[in-house]
């Protein structure tokens, strides 16, 4: 499906449909009354419940988690760490991510195919996400024939017996080299890791956007030491959801883990970085992408904050589907753009939300120009009570289906987990958009987006031209992240 | 099973009860289709399926019409795409691209999509809106506006999309001409949109024609799954589809007729940018009666997992290439096992493809051990639950099958003959068509 069309095309169609009112494809009689409007929803009533998560710490500090959901037909089983790509080191980043990587490559006494094979003999396949503040090595399998214990011994097997050998770490740094080296021709990257690198400047989580370059210095030395300090009962947690006895399962986690020791590592979070407040506009100079891409963002609050769920129908406003204000400007009134939408992320101290558009390579200072506009006018002038509506509705329409696959929901649990969020976060949602009103909205527009946002431009460098005098600087990077130099608008360059 | 390299004799005899493999103790066990779900047909012809699950307040509603491509007469390659889109372009009740707005409105998402054998329409929205998305899709059945300006606009996005895309994907359009020579026959064959010439010479009557001829309730399914009440939900699907007349004369799918050729296909294209790689794929055709429950154990074999046959040779011990996919591309009446790879080097190119013969071969002389198709049916078996846990899931998995012509009844044993499958019959299976005369190559590297 092509999902959206050109300003022209709607005034053309709104046009000739309002003068010769639409023409049907095939032949009718009169219609049916009921045909004629929108019918209205059931009375039925729609509430989000999620089974509960059991929690329990064991002696050495392990959290174990459960869910219980007897319709799945797999059994997800979950070991979380607490510690991420903001907790590699400044001289090492990626470690995090190479660390969660090498745990099931090797252990003491077993070699990474024999690993690989036991894992794949219960149907299964291991996966390590790492986000900015935690990891998780997801394991899935059936729930028949006693496979999700053998999962847990695995887990436990892989995670506290893990060793790390160059061999190994070889073949880790070519697959993760190659994915970053790839992912440098995806402008929605480049932008994202651009934004993150000039707002968390100096901070920790500035270490979340390193590109490939910086893998091949990483050594089994560092990986011990990083998994020493990090993966560590005190600091971690096994989750398993799924068709469960949830009591017989925390059991069984407890026998496995429960001789692990280690205490959590004395971490202080940084402190957030005060939000930009200045113009600044990046180019970031990519000869390979076909169009060029925007992004405009700041830092906001973290999802513990009484400001994150206003925070929420804000960024719904602002350009959560085809119908908020920014796709409506940026492609459909003035047609600078093929999409445009808004998005925000939350960390464990704070979040950010951006603004990002593909736009036409003639129309990039336009199309930055009414993104920021757009922004501003969030910040200086209420929504309108239809719009925050429209956006609530939105939202608590649409939140349950991450909660369709097993995947999503312990996707959920573990972000659940990993940040120590309260149960408004868990599945009361809906429940907390409701409360949202117009008063709400603006105060929070005016806290969060009355701050100017960094403006990220990324395209080829033919394209910078059309930006040259229009912002008072512009800092131009290469893909890697490294400023090349600077314009500014009399021209001058360094 | 591979040697464990480090495992001293007597730990492993110790630890033996846990560190034996799956697949050497445990049977995968038969399963059915792991939901139920009732079958009828309205009096115009349309074939309703309704699946009852009440996890969560959604519902999914999603449509398919047998208007894929393969309806497209020469000369009119794109047909089946634009309409797709014109399906958004307004209805007699519904405003252009109001569709979109209801379902986003209520928190719905939708989509769309055609393939050779059907167009398919869906939306998963809160559940008691199910009413709202019945009305739209009978609305655009019964009424589609298509209008010149509609026809006009709506094609030059596709073409200008389509052409954004393959400037930002050096690999796109090797897939087009990839297929091409891998089902050589003109209905099989043509893509999606191709260069754009054709869709831009179709005229307003064969667009209208091609609606009225294949967008009609006998050459339709509906499929709602979901948090229904059934009875409720049947009286809907009366309200808003009952009254849609049948279409007429709808003309049966031609069946391919592919040429034959003495030996394998091998091409070369050249790419603006990227790495070099290759295209490999085997053509099944004509399948016989149950050798297509075959192709997901062969598939998961040989490409599924670290430990599957051509990605552990090729990306663990060749080293020869970086990237690889191996996929089943089911079409009506033929299917194919279509390979994708990023060599590491050009040179790697030649070896990859050798690697991957030999495996094929391997299929052919050394039986599947059971332990090796043990694995490969559980993980089948997770991923078929775990696509069938959503709504969505579920509907598509039955709007499949009714496209593909399967009979809807049989569904319950689909699964647990995939899981029956023998070493036997792989064998059978790859010797009968893992042959050169059935083998397509198409190599590039950047200019």
């Amino acid at each position: 499906m092509r999902r959206f069309r050109s300003p022209a095309s709607a005034a053309g169609i709104f046009l000739l449909a309002a003068a010769m009112g639409l023409a049907p494809a095939r032949p009718a009689g009169a219609q049916e009354r009921f045909r004629r409007t929108a019918p209205l929803p059931d009375a039925q009533r729609l509430e989000l419940k999620l089974p509960p998560v059991e929690t329990r710490v064991l002696a050495n500090g392990l959290t174990v988690a459960t869910a219980v959901r007897p319709d799945a037909r797999v059994v997800t089983l979950q070991l979380v760490i607490r510690a991420g790509e903001a907790d590699s080191p400044p001289a090492r980043p990626g470690l995090a991510a190479v660390t969660a990587r090498m745990i099931g490559k090797r252990t003491k006494l077993l070699s990474g195919d024999y690993i690989e094979n036991m894992i794949e003999s219960l149907g299964a396949g291991l996966s390590a996400d790492v986000f900015m503040d935690y990891t998780v090595l997801t394991m899935t399998v059936l729930d028949d024939n006693q496979l999700p214990d053998r999962a847990i011994y695995i887990l436990r097997l892989i995670a506290l017996e893990a060793e790390f050998a160059e061999r190994e770490l070889g073949a880790v740094r070519r697959s993760a080299f190659w994915e970053l080296y790839d992912s440098k021709k995806d402008p929605e990257v480049l932008g994202w890791r651009q934004l993150l690198g000039v707002l968390f400047d100096g901070h920790p989580y500035r270490l979340a956007t390193h590109g490939e370059e910086v893998i091949k210095y990483i050594t089994p030395r560092d990986v011990a030491e990083f998994y020493s300090r990090f993966y560590r009962p005190g600091n971690a947690a096994v989750l398993v959801s799924g068709n469960i006895d949830g009591a017989a399962t925390a059991l069984k986690v407890a026998s496995h883990f429960g001789a692990w020791s280690g205490g959590a590592p004395a971490e202080t979070p940084a402190p957030p970085p005060a939000p930009n407040d200045r113009e600044r506009v990046c180019y970031v100079e990519a000869p390979e992408i076909a169009t060029p891409t925007i992004f405009a963002g700041n830092v906001i609050m973290g999802s513990s904050h009484r400001d994150f769920f206003p925070f929420l129908v804000l960024k719904q406003v602002l350009g959560g589907t085809t119908r908020s204000r920014l796709f409506m400007t940026l492609r459909e009134t003035k047609g600078y753009a093929s999409y445009a939408f808004s998005d925000m992320e939350v960390f464990r101290s704070c979040g950010v939300y951006w603004a990002r558009a593909q736009v036409k390579p003639e129309a990039i200072v336009p199309a930055v120009r009414e993104v920021v506009r757009e922004i501003g006018a969030l910040a200086a002038t209420p929504a309108a009570p239809a719009e925050i509506e429209e956006a609530k509705s939105y939202l608590i329409g649409s939140m349950p289906m991450r909660f369709e696959t097993s995947a999503g929901f312990a996707d959920w649990m573990a972000r659940f987990v990993a940040l120590g969020l309260d149960q408004g976060q868990w599945d009361r949602g809906p429940e907390e958009i409701k409360l949202v009103d117009v008063e709400r909205v603006a105060e929070t527009a005016r806290r969060y987006l009355s701050a100017r946002p960094v403006v990220i431009i990324v395209g080829r460098p033919e394209w910078i031209g059309s930006c040259a005098g229009e912002f008072s600087a512009i800092e131009v990077y290469d893909t890697g992240g490294q400023l090349k130099y600077v314009t500014s608008k009399t021209g001058g360059g360094r | 099973m591979r040697k464990a390299l480090r495992v001293p004799v007597v730990l492993a005899v110790l630890l033996l009860p846990v560190l034996c493999p799956a697949g050497q103790a445990d049977a995968v066990t038969p399963a059915p289709l792991p939901f139920s779900f009732e079958n009828y047909r309205l009096g115009n012809g349309l074939r309703v399926l309704l699946v009852e699950d009440d996890r969560l307040p959604l519902v999914t509603v999603a449509v398919g019409y047998s208007a894929g491509t393969l309806r497209e007469m020469p000369g009119q390659e794109g047909l089946a795409y634009l309409l797709e889109n014109l399906m958004f372009q307004g209805s007699e009740n519904v405003l252009p691209l109001q569709h979109v707005a209801y379902v986003q409105k209520v928190g719905g998402t939708l989509n769309a999509t055609t393939t050779a054998d059907k167009a398919l329409f869906y939306e998963t929205l809160p559940s008691n809106q199910l009413a709202l998305a019945l009305w739209l899709e009978s609305d655009r059945m019964k009424s589609l506006a298509i209008t010149p300006a509609a026809i006009r606009l709506t094609r030059q996005e596709l073409i200008d999309e389509h052409k954004n895309r393959l400037a930002s994907d050096p690999y796109l359009g090797t897939f087009a001409q990839f297929d091409a020579l891998l089902f050589p026959d003109g209905l099989y064959g043509h893509p999606l949109i191709g260069d754009g010439q054709a869709m831009s010479e179709l005229t307003e009557s064969a667009i209208v024609d091609f609606y009225r001829t294949y967008y009609v309730p006998n050459n339709a399914v509906l499929c709602i799954a979901g948090n229904i009440d059934s009875a409720r939900t049947r009286e809907l699907v009366a309200r808003y589809f009952d009254s849609i007349p049948p279409g007429l004369d709808i003309p049966t799918p031609r069946r391919p007729e592919f040429r034959r050729e003495n030996d394998a296909v091998v091409r070369f294209a050249p790419i603006r940018a990227g790495s070099a790689g290759f295209h490999m794929g085997f053509r099944f055709f004509p399948l016989q009666k149950g050798e297509a429950y075959c192709l997901p154990i062969l598939e998961y074999i040989l490409f599924e997992g670290e430990t599957s046959q051509i990605r552990s040779r090729l990306l663990k011990h060749d080293l020869s290439a970086r990237y690889l996919t191996g996929t089943l591309d089911e079409r009506l009446s033929v299917a194919a096992l279509k390979i994708f790879c990023l060599a590491t080097n050009a040179v790697m190119i030649a070896r990859s493809q050798r690697g991957i013969l030999a495996e094929i071969d391997r299929l052919k002389t050394n039986p599947v051990s059971a332990e090796a198709i043990g694995r490969a049916q559980r993980r089948f078996k997770r991923d078929y639950m775990d696509r069938v846990s959503t709504n969505l899931g579920k509907a598509r998995y039955l709007v499949d099958a009714w496209a593909a012509g399967k009979d809807l009844d049989t569904l319950d044993d689909e699964l647990s003959s995939i899981l029956r499958v023998t070493p036997q019959a792989l064998a059978a299976f790859a010797s009968r068509y893992f042959t050169p005369q059935n083998r397509v190559v198409l190599e590039f590297a950047p200019q």
